[in-house]
């Protein structure tokens, strides 16, 4: 997996002119791409004429609670276009091998860069 | 960095990356136990005689099927979850073949599910062997092997 890049002039732009979403991470599933703190960058329309990929990072509705959202990376796009959707850290992650293949549908974004990284500390929180 | 003091003074909302309950419990008995039933499912159809056609023979040969199939299925995802989620890439120094005898662990799993094969169900008892010896290798303890019958 490639590293987030930090957001450019470009995803700042974008964030200013509400075309990005911005939020922060709270837990270690996605260590050690995101630490919690992290906050990241998300574009809400990605998705609107074209699916998910493999490998996409995507903010996606909890399917057991849909006011749940979360931060997960694709693994795979099953036949039925269904996703199967794990956290990088598999030790500590809660997703697809928990509660199956999530639909396109409950993606509401894909991550696209990095906000700001939390400073050295308080990264442990959880 | 301008962004971090905005992500200081205006904190953005919470999105989780959580799991649930890392437990970290882990231990390859659960993949024995169901490997073992494969193996004992496979010796009591293949001592069934489908010449017999009557419905209590049919009928006990499609309860052994169906168990066998499903216990070939939890071996698999036991030992999926050894490999995805207790096995670490430091792990691969120790075992440079720990993905091969994964794949070929979970390969047999899916041949003794579609085939009755003592060969195979045999090979698979002695697949998940060898993840018992690696697993606790890894943690530093000497385990034996032990099986329930």
């Amino acid at each position: 997996m490639q590293p987030l890049k930090s957001s450019n002039f470009f995803e700042l732009l974008l964030f200013l002119l509400r075309r990005r979403v911005r939020r922060r991470i709270v837990g270690r599933s996605m260590l050690p791409l995101l630490r919690p703190g992290d906050e990241i960058l998300i574009d809400p329309r990605a998705y609107l004429a074209q699916p998910p990929h493999p490998d996409d990072m995507v903010w996606v509705a909890d399917p057991r609670n849909a006011a749940n959202m979360m931060v997960k990376r694709v693994l795979a796009v099953e036949p039925d276009g269904s996703l199967f959707i794990v956290g990088l850290n598999r030790a500590e992650s809660t997703d697809s091998r928990h509660f199956g293949t999530v639909t396109p549908e409950q993606v509401a974004g894909r991550v696209t860069s990095l906000f700001s990284k939390v400073q050295k500390g308080i990264s442990e929180e959880a | 960095m301008l962004t971090n003091v905005i992500s200081t003074l205006f904190p953005a909302q919470d999105v989780a990356a959580h799991c649930d309950g890392p437990c970290g419990v882990y231990d390859p008995a659960q993949a024995r136990v169901h490997a073992e039933a494969v193996l004992s499912m496979t010796k009591k159809i293949l001592a069934l005689d489908p010449s017999d056609a009557s419905h209590d023979t049919i009928n006990t040969m499609s309860r052994y099927i169906a168990i066998k199939e499903e216990e070939a299925h939890s071996t698999k995802t036991h030992l999926l979850v050894l490999w995805t989620d207790f096995f670490k890439p430091a792990h691969l120094e120790a075992n440079p073949d720990l993905h091969d005898k994964f794949w070929k662990a979970a390969k047999l799993c899916s041949e003794c599910k579609v085939h009755v094969s003592l060969e195979s169900a045999q090979a698979l008892m002695a697949a998940v062997e060898d993840i018992h010896n690696m697993f606790w290798a890894a943690k530093g303890q000497d385990r034996p092997f032990v099986t329930a019958s």
